[in-house]
């Protein structure tokens, strides 16, 4: 195209040039025009000989990166089918071994793995501890005091088990005292019959067996009649027959425990019986005498679970055995419990008839208890601050009247050395100790409480007074009210 | 009071019919019947293998019927 056009520019000028021949200077200015356009024809030929070229090279280029782009599409495409291949085999892999992880691991095949694992026989270590500050007033006395009362429960299997309850305290004077209270051997025959053999808390009423830890207790100390001048004795030793069964709906019960034991035994360092004498405390071990003693107790559930009145529960024990040869402790009592919402009541009376040797009137005593309590947990919010809301929650407010009647007391089983449970107030020794309790317990953890107990001694009139001073036969006299006082203790209680 | 922290108990799928029939039942029998005498505890407090021997001691201090026991342990033993 361009020589084309280079011609066609030239021709006209050669023609005119033709027509003035003769004029050499100008054809020589065209000739030389002319070789100038030639060589700029060539050059503008080799431009276009290597544009087309180099069009010609990216052509190949772009060819070559087709090519290659197609060979990464398939890579691509391979990469993405075995990927997905890959991971479906992942997934199913996966699933695979969730499913053989669940089914190794579900619950009961756990639980059977580990029961395999830790055997049929089993340790467990209960129990409870308690730390208490005691103040009385008329002794004008304050102390520290601690107990710690472990409980060793061994399971050999799912029908016996052993208990032993180990009691360790700390009293004022440089030695500590260890009791061993419970030692049983508890064996499950059947769903309505268990023998319980051993060392045991007395099951009379509900204290000794079922309210007397220290964090069950709602209070620090125990009523009168199940503290330091008790009715019947705390423990003994024998073997029990008990169980329960349902008679009604779901809730309604009855339980019963029958028993026979060694017997009542009196304190060995009065050198003579005597009305008002005390019952040995604990590990109440009574060889002196050739009979046995008997306990039967029943209880009763009235209540369905689901009807809306709570658990009330009524009971009736008694417990008769010789403490001398020829001479009988006869005792009964009633009991009663309630449990509705947040209020728990309670309520005991017992009493019991000790026949003495010729030449003594019978010790008779009579002893009670009501208690009431009441958790704080759904107060209404004081909208002052959550804290407070929730310390408030936390508290439990008691009361507790508690009295004894006894004909005489024993001056020399007077004790005023506090301890825990016992303020050491010597108006508690009284013919008709009486005592007003009220409490405020606060409850860190359903286990774990701080409790406060002030308490108001009040003992009615007088009676008889046995005092021996060291020599064999007592001096008796009358005496008359003995002062009221007043107590205040506070215990931190752990169960564990 | 029964527990001042609220107690969650899953009946877990490995529980047969009985098992999961005892865990309904004890966890209506468990606030009830433990706190007559103290708060109930909750079940996280001990492994099932200490409740296994603590449910018996507390067998014989309740008196309660055998099947209850049953349905509280089992109760205590799942609820953690």
């Amino acid at each position: 195209m361009l020589a084309i056009a280079l011609t066609l520019f030239a021709a006209p000028r050669f023609g005119i040039a033709a027509g003035d021949s003769g004029d050499a200077p100008d054809l020589m200015q065209f000739r030389q025009e002319i070789d100038s356009l030639k060589g700029s024809e060539a050059a503008e030929r080799r431009r276009v000989e290597r544009d087309e070229k180099h069009i010609e090279e990216l052509e190949n280029q772009l060819k070559r990166l087709e090519t290659q782009n197609q060979k990464l599409g398939k890579t691509a495409s391979t990469l993405e089918i075995n990927e997905t291949k890959f991971s479906g085999d992942t997934e199913q892999r996966l699933r695979e071994l969730q499913n053989q992880v669940a089914a190794k691991t579900s619950q009961p095949d756990f639980q059977s793995e580990m029961k395999r694992y830790l055997g049929t026989n089993q340790l467990t270590i209960a129990g409870a501890a308690a730390g208490s500050f005691i103040y009385d007033k008329q002794t004008a006395q304050n102390t520290f005091s601690l107990e710690f009362e472990p409980v060793l429960l061994y399971r050999l299997n799912d029908w016996i088990l052993f208990e032993g309850t180990i009691e360790a305290s700390l009293p004022p004077g440089s030695e500590a005292h260890f009791a061993l209270p419970v030692a049983t051997a508890q064996i499950f025959l059947n769903d309505y019959l268990e023998v319980n053999a051993g060392i045991f808390d007395q099951p009379f009423g509900d204290w000794y067996e079922d309210q007397s830890p220290f964090w069950v207790n709602r209070f620090i100390t125990a009523p009168l009649l199940y503290g330091a001048e008790p009715i019947v004795p705390p423990t003994d030793i024998g073997v029990q027959l008990r169980g329960g069964a349902q008679w009604g709906a779901l809730g309604q019960d009855v339980d019963y425990t029958a028993w026979i034991a060694n017997g009542p035994s009196y304190d060995p360092a009065i050198p003579k019986p005597v009305v008002g004498q005390t019952l040995n405390p604990e590990n109440n071990i009574a060889t002196n005498t050739n009979g046995r003693a008997f306990g039967g107790r029943f209880r009763f559930y009235p209540f369905p679970l689901d009807s809306g009145l709570g658990r009330l529960e009524v009971g009736a024990s008694t417990y008769d055995g010789k403490w001398l040869d020829s001479n009988w402790l006869y005792s009964w009592g009633v009991s009663a419990a309630y449990l509705f919402k947040d209020l728990q009541a309670r309520a005991e009376y017992a009493e019991s008839y000790r026949q003495m040797p010729t030449g003594s009137a019978p010790d008779n005593r009579q002893g009670w208890y009501v208690q009431a309590g009441y958790f704080l947990q759904h107060l209404p919010s004081t909208r002052i601050s959550d804290e407070l809301d929730d310390t408030l929650r936390r508290l439990e407010l008691l009361v507790r009247y508690s009295g004894i009647n006894q004909r005489a007391i024993v001056a020399d089983e007077i004790t005023t050395t506090p301890a825990i449970g016992f303020s050491g107030s010597p108006s508690i020794f009284s013919p008709h100790a009486r005592e007003v309790a009220l409490g405020i317990d606060y409850w860190i953890e359903p286990s774990i409480v701080w409790q406060t107990e002030f308490d108001l001694e009040l003992p009615g009139r007088g009676g008889s007074q046995f005092a021996f001073n060291g020599a064999s036969t007592p001096k008796f006299s009358a005496i008359g009210a003995t002062a009221n006082d007043k107590a205040l203790l506070t215990q931190l209680s752990i169960g564990f | 009071m029964a527990a001042m922290r609220p107690i969650i108990g899953i009946a877990s799928e490995g529980q047969t019919k009985e098992q999961r029939e005892l865990f309904v039942t004890g966890a209506k029998l468990w606030p009830v019947y433990c706190a007559q005498c103290h708060n109930a505890r909750p079940g996280s407090q001990f492994s099932p293998a200490q409740w296994d021997a603590i449910t018996m001691h507390m067998r014989t201090q309740s008196n309660m019927p055998a099947k209850d026991i049953r349905a509280i342990t089992e109760f205590l033993k799942q609820a953690r």
